[in-house]
């Protein structure tokens, strides 16, 4: 297991990882989640031993990863963030040349090839240039590369940024497939995917982890309420009567155009209208275009706990759900 | 040791594989070629000192553009860190580079040959010892150029900036023994003791002096070793 004690790093008077704590267990996949900039990428690059912290230490197993960095990193699998990979090489010299250098031997090499050849869907490219390939099948060779040598660890930075849909699939059953038997540390800004694979995860802003818990219960740290959309169509919506006979209950409506009227209800948890809401709007003879509840995910957690920052770029939100339906 | 051959492998494989070595290498021979024929034609000698003597010129242009890219670019597009996260020491990456780039520079001397097939078939008394020796003083001359070249790629992430820096060094060694009038003379001896010219000249010469070939080695060992210690540093401090 690793475990991370008071870990800083700081460039110049910016602390990119401020005094940070956590272990990770064997077999555990962690999500680990922040937006750009928060120092997620910091804290893996001092994980994989290329980063030297300003203070804190990591340990694998009890021993510092600096004491014998070439022992630690034989463990360790790393994809970074920006994928760099070797654009003149074909992807079949690209894996010689890191079985090579990871002093694999041939017969455990031809093995170990066949495996990511085949997991990680490289077969009709083999022998194609990295620099001609396609961002999706780039990162499927990063991420061939950072599993070639079968790690113990695995480390991956935002492993499908850039892939399509069908990709992300795919790329998510391997790694929880993976996940059953290695320790898996996935950095992400997208929650979806978080949600999707990770047994625990670790949220971190501004250098700080400000949430460390099991998937399960992350449910804790949502918001206390929820908010009812309406689209609203008929003559003189007015949603003020109302909304006064509950209590707790906020309105925010929004005209489209005279007849049309947009409306949020940010109701107390566990407070159900929708069956008041088509009342009411049936007695004042108007008809509903559209209601639904907005269901709270990571995603809200997310955005709640990090806060005003604007520079968290989300994933088109369709795009994941309908990955998550078709799972 | 094995990581270091792999890498050298690899970049040599690659480097062969790029249009611009050749045509570097046509630009080279095409040069050295009209110096060549100038000597053989014109002076009427049978020999290869003046030869060497433009080919180390040559080197003081054509190492840096070799070498400028070996870390640079690895730093540029970020296989630097995959690199770096890889079991190998960041002195075998080092020394892989430098490897590879003396794998070049042979190639490029190589074809050198030919000149000297030419003289030895129309030439006569040709002082074939001498020969030897000038083409193991240039090698070695040229390994050390080489590790400036590789220590000027280590520093920024520009390879042009890489060739210009390695460009500057190297000509330092170079322009000294140009130098001598400027030179006060309490610091002449210690500097022209830096002057390749002057190692050089006695290899061109036909001796082999176990001084001048430690000098080059050493030069080779310290560059390569400031490299080392630069990339080290920069993951200590690397910026953002």
């Amino acid at each position: 297991m690793i475990r991370i004690q008071n870990l800083s790093r700081n460039f110049g008077n910016l602390k990119a990882v401020d005094n940070i704590s956590f272990d990770i267990k064997d077999t555990e996949i962690l999500g680990f989640l922040g937006p750009n900039g928060a120092g997620k990428t910091t804290t893996l690059r001092m994980l994989v031993g290329y980063l030297q912290p300003s203070g804190g230490s990591i340990e694998l197993d009890g021993k510092s990863i600096f004491a014998d960095p070439l022992a630690a990193s034989s463990q360790i699998g790393y994809l970074p963030e920006q994928n760099p990979l070797y654009d003149d090489m074909s992807v079949s010299e690209a894996l010689a040349y890191f079985g090579a250098l990871r002093s694999m031997s041939k017969a455990v090499f031809k093995a170990r090839k066949e495996f990511v050849v085949a997991n990680c869907g490289l077969a009709e490219v083999l022998n194609q240039r990295i620099g001609t390939l396609s961002k999706g099948y780039r990162q499927r060779v990063g991420l061939a590369q950072a599993i070639l040598h079968d790690p113990r660890i695995l480390i991956l930075d935002e492993p499908t940024s850039g892939l399509d849909p069908n990709q992300i699939m795919e790329i998510r059953d391997l790694i929880r497939t993976l996940g059953k038997e290695k320790m898996l540390i996935l950095s992400s800004h997208i929650m979806q995917e978080v949600q999707a694979l990770c047994d625990r995860v670790v949220i971190i802003n501004k250098g700080k982890i400000i949430v460390d818990d099991q998937k399960e219960n992350l449910g804790n740290y949502l918001e206390n309420s929820e908010v009812l959309h309406l689209e609203v169509e008929g003559e003189g919506i007015e949603f003020g009567a109302f909304a006064e006979q509950y209590a707790g209950l906020e309105l925010q409506s929004e005209a489209v155009d005279e007849r049309h009227c947009i409306l949020k209800l940010k109701q107390p948890k566990g407070m159900d209208l929708r069956q008041d809401v088509s009342r009411y709007i049936n007695e004042k003879g108007w008809l509903i275009l559209e209601m639904r509840v907005e269901k709270q995910s990571l995603e809200q957690i997310f955005h709640r706990l990090t806060g005003e920052d604007n520079s968290v770029h989300f994933t088109a939100p369709q795009t994941d759900e309908n990955i998550e339906e078709q799972q | 040791m094995r990581a270091i051959w792999i890498i050298a492998k690899k970049e040599y494989q690659l480097a062969m594989r790029s249009i611009s070595t050749y045509i570097v290498l046509t630009l080279f021979l095409v040069v050295s070629g009209l110096f060549f024929s100038n000597i053989i034609f014109k002076v009427g000698l049978a020999e290869m000192r003046s030869l060497f003597e433009i080919m180390h010129v040559v080197f003081v242009f054509y190492i840096p553009a070799i070498t400028m890219g070996s870390i640079a670019r690895e730093r540029q597009s970020g296989t630097l860190e995959l690199l770096s996260t890889l079991p190998i020491k960041l002195s075998s990456i080092i020394w892989g580079k430098v490897l590879s780039c003396l794998m070049q520079l042979k190639t490029l001397v190589a074809f050198t040959l030919v000149f000297l097939g030419i003289i030895a078939i129309f030439g006569e008394g040709i002082d074939y010892g001498a020969v030897v020796c000038g083409y193991l003083g240039l090698i070695l001359a040229g390994t050390a150029y080489i590790s400036i070249g590789v220590f000027a790629s280590s520093l920024p992430s520009n390879q042009i900036l890489a060739f210009v820096l390695a460009l500057l060094i190297s000509a330092f060694f170079y322009v000294l023994k140009f130098l001598i009038v400027l030179i006060p003379m309490n610091l002449m001896q210690p500097l022209m003791y830096l002057s390749f010219d002057n190692h050089l000249a006695s290899f061109l010469k036909g001796v082999v002096d176990t001084r001048d070939i430690l000098f080059f080695l050493a030069v080779t060992a310290v560059f390569a070793l400031l490299a080392e210690f630069n990339l080290q540093s920069r993951n200590m401090m690397q910026e953002r």
